[in-house]
């Protein structure tokens, strides 16, 4: 479809690409409209561009208030101090490897259950559901959850990490509607042409499965890369811990050893500069992710929510 | 804001309740056997006594619970490790937890049965939650083995400190860090040359500190002169806790639901008590004469020391540590001539008085398997020898002498040229905590005031020095309560502690009057103060019916 462009003069192009002049009450309500949300836009952006310019900032500038937007007394040593810290890349190293593993793990098992789920004639599928909704509402607690991971030899290994969490219930049930509303015509063709079940899902139903494939590696990516009770529960040794773990350290130690009055030697200092610097580096990956799943991403959940 | 306290507290009651009921059906067997462990002499000293240097006659390990800080992570070749391996022949095995959710682990593995042998920085009190599960050592009944724990607690006179551990049973379950004399590191730091330009002395007295602020609010109008920080758990927490010695009574961060009472012979409802009132009325009249900053009792650290350092207050709560790494160099950025002093402590209708309690450290718990395994009496000599003994004191505040520090012949110890601690030395490539290990916080307490006052600085030397003649209150008498009596007072503890929370903060800040005093006190009463103070003054007669 093409769109005339409109002369300066002319009235503007509405809604439905046609030359008729919107209501009055439409163009407020889309002046209303930008202007609230360039206010939501504010107020999300405003805490990460205050990090990035206090991790540029010295430290003495951030404690006498000084730096909102702007850094003020701008430095790179701050980077450079964090970035020359060995366990903060080993952390760190250890984050990557703790998504990308999970991550992979997860999409495997995901999808492998919610394909099997949402074959309507499969029997004992509600059983299925139900074992998987049965997690949502009640779980074993935290010393039995903790005791089982001993017992079964996976404290202080991946797997501590991984396999607890490797399918989340919320992300089944929204790839189970995903699969349902395939047209299952596609599959009974297939399945003339001769192909089994596996190949079914592998040839035909996952290369049409692009869009909440893609969403499904957005969720589990972010969460595993924003873990870290399971890492803090699991893991004995500092060089096993992932960088949130460090990180919570950093700005978590500092604020709870003077609540309770403790001593000297227990309350953190850690300069506020620092605690910035680390953020902006923990968060900068993640961030850089979203913008090549994002066309995936709404259509990815929208296509799942909604069944035909 | 408060990044950790909501969620990691109610982690770690949950966890806390979940290990009681849990191991509750597993642990215990050791309890009514105090004397099990005393056969398991492998690699302990025959003849060790006060003075001995403890060295294990075969080599040992022992695992530790090790609170690890974000700002001296622990690493595997510090010369903290290496050393205490050469010195005594025990290698220490740390299990390392993030410090910022150190607690809510130290309860997830003591619940799991999985905790280590030595569980370190344990404050006295936080052991309770674990007694009745049976899976912490009661220690007490094994402290004839460390001689030296028990010299220093006689020397020092702590035996009534250390009565105010003990449990239903009679028995303690913590072995705290012990200091020579009180410490008080929280107090009021003032701008003193602002003090110096109007004339001003610095106030002794809370009566003093009010005048004070009204003199420099009279050269400085529309600005709040005192405007707080330290709200975190508790509204205004350290000043109320500060200022409530003086009123004879106890509030903020040391509030407690229960005071004795000498004249009556009991315990009292603290909130209920006249003190109480005249503590809250004191704080009412700073906010509503424009003194003290209302917003002192919600808004964040940052908030209140912006406001200091940029010269709208003149008057904050602060430890020697804020002083020096909050308030100096950011007062530096703004104002080169600006100084800051924490105040002497000031005295009130009590008098001059610190809190005894000061005198007990945090300390260590130690898993009730240990006293099962054959090394266990070589284990608590060790404990003894590091914790407790003079040497081992030293050893892991200063580290070694001739490489982290050396010691005059008058016993002034000075750090390595090329060392630095506490700004000591600054500018020196290595760092006794970050480098070394040492001063670390997990075993580094107490001691005498000398080693103490060692890395003070000559600002808090002068302040501790203020307040050295100062008198102690009165300890309470033990009142240990038993498993069930545990289990009511937690149900009403919270309770009550929210609502006197509550009611304190709005009688100050005017939200509520003064007058509704009585229906303040007969609203505690129907949320459970007097049921409260019941409890605990039955378990006082009985203590003193079964102990004399």
């Amino acid at each position: 479809m093409t769109v005339e462009k409109p002369r300066p003069a002319a009235p503007v192009t509405s809604r439905t690409g046609t030359l008729l002049q919107d209501s009055r009450g439409y163009q407020v309500f889309r002046v209303a409209n930008v202007v609230v949300l360039l206010g939501v836009v504010a107020v999300t952006l405003y805490p990460f561009l205050m990090i990035i310019a206090r991790s540029f900032s010295s430290d003495t500038a951030i404690r006498s208030g000084q730096v909102n937007l702007l850094p003020v007394g701008f430095n790179l040593t701050t980077y450079e101090l964090v970035m020359s810290d060995a366990m903060f890349w080993t952390n760190y190293k250890n984050t990557v490897i703790y998504t990308v593993v999970a991550t992979a793990i997860a999409i495997v098992l995901t999808t492998c259950y919610a394909y099997v789920i949402s074959k309507h004639h499969l029997r004992g599928r509600t059983v299925l559901i139900g074992i998987a909704v049965f997690t949502m509402f009640f779980n074993g607690g935290l010393i039995p959850n903790y005791v089982l991971i001993t017992s079964l030899g996976l404290k202080n290994t991946l797997w501590a990490i991984v396999l607890p969490n490797a399918i989340s219930v919320f992300n089944l049930l929204v790839m189970k509607s995903f699969f349902e509303n395939l047209p299952r015509d596609l599959e009974e063709a297939a399945q003339i042409d001769g192909l089994g079940t596996y190949r079914i899902l592998w040839k035909i139903v996952i290369p049409l499965s692009k869009a909440v494939l893609a969403t499904m590696v957005l969720f589990y990516a972010v969460s595993f890369w924003n873990s870290w009770f399971a890492a803090f529960l699991y893991m004995d040794r500092s060089e096993l811990f992932p960088v949130t773990v460090y990180l919570r350290n950093l700005i978590a130690g500092s604020s709870s050893a003077q609540s309770t009055g403790a001593a000297v030697a227990d309350v953190a200092q850690v300069s506020a500069n620092i605690q910035s610097v680390t953020m902006v580096l923990t968060v900068l990956p993640i961030l850089c992710v979203y913008p090549f799943v994002q066309r995936y991403f709404v259509s990815g959940v929208m296509l799942g929510s909604v069944k035909g | 804001m408060s990044p950790r306290t909501t969620p990691a507290r109610a982690g770690l009651a949950a966890v806390a309740a979940l290990a009681l009921t849990l191991t509750a059906c597993s642990g215990g067997s050791d309890d009514g056997d105090g004397s099990s462990g005393l056969d398991n002499r492998t690699g302990a000293m025959e003849d060790y006594g006060v003075g001995d240097q403890f060295t294990a006659t075969e080599p040992l390990t022992f695992s530790m619970l090790f609170s690890d800080h974000p700002n001296y992570p622990s690493k595997s070749d510090w010369l903290l490790w290496s050393e205490i391996t050469e010195r005594t022949g025990v290698t220490v095995e740390p299990t390392l937890v993030p410090m910022s959710d150190y607690e809510q682990k130290r309860s997830l593995l003591i619940g799991a049965g999985d905790a280590p042998t030595l569980i370190a920085k344990t404050y006295p009190g936080q052991e309770e939650a674990f007694v009745s599960s049976g899976a912490i050592l009661p220690v007490s009944d094994y402290v004839e083995l460390m001689p030296h724990y028990q010299a220093k607690v006689a020397e020092w006179g702590l035996e009534d400190n250390i009565d105010q551990l003990r449990q239903a049973d009679g028995k303690y379950y913590v072995l705290p860090g012990l200091h020579e004399a009180p410490w008080q590191d929280y107090s009021i730091a003032m701008r003193t040359d602002v003090l110096a330009d109007l004339g001003l002395d610095v106030p002794t007295s809370w009566d003093e500190f009010r005048d004070t602020l009204e003199a420099v609010q009279e050269a400085n109008p529309g600005e709040y002169p005192f405007s707080d920080r330290f709200s975190d758990g508790y509204p205004a927490g350290s000043f109320l806790n500060v200022a409530a010695l003086g009123f004879g009574t106890s509030a903020g961060w040391g509030y407690d639901n229960a005071t004795w009472d000498d004249d009556a012979g009991e315990f009292v409802a603290t909130a209920t008590t006249p003190e109480y009132r005249a503590l809250v009325e004191y704080v009412h009249d700073l906010v509503a004469d424009g003194l003290m900053d209302p917003e002192s009792f919600t808004q964040d650290d940052d908030t209140a020391i912006q406001k200091f350092v940029t010269g709208r207050s003149a008057a904050i709560s602060a430890n020697a540590q804020s002083v020096v790494n909050d308030y100096e160099p950011g007062l530096a950025a703004n104002d080169p001539e600006a100084t800051v002093a924490k105040i002497p402590f000031p005295c009130g209708d009590a008098g001059c008085v610190l809190n005894p309690v000061s005198q007990l450290e945090n300390g260590l718990m130690i898993n009730a398997d240990a006293a099962d395994s054959p090394d266990f009496v070589a284990m608590m000599q060790f404990v003894d020898w590091l914790f407790y003994s003079d040497e081992g004191q030293e050893f892991v505040k200063w580290g070694v002498e001739g490489t982290t520090f050396d010691k005059a012949d008058d016993g002034t110890r000075t750090l390595a040229a090329d060392v630095d601690f506490v700004g000591l030395n600054p500018g020196a490539p290595k760092h006794l905590q970050k480098d070394f290990g040492f001063s670390g916080g997990n075993v580094a307490y107490g001691g005498t005031t000398d080693l103490l006052w060692s890395t003070f600085s000559d600002a808090e030397i002068a302040f501790q020095e203020s307040i050295a003649d100062y008198d102690m209150i009165d300890l309470a008498p033990p009142a240990p309560l038993d498993e069930l009596e545990v289990e009511q007072i937690t149900l009403i503890d919270t309770t009550l502690r929210d609502a006197v929370s509550q009611g304190t903060v709005q009688f100050i800040l005017g939200q509520r009057d003064l007058s509704e005093w009585d229906a303040f006190v007969a609203d505690l009463e129907s949320k459970g103060a007097t049921q409260y103070v019941d409890i605990v003054n039955g378990a006082r007669e009985r203590y003193v019916a079964e102990n004399g």
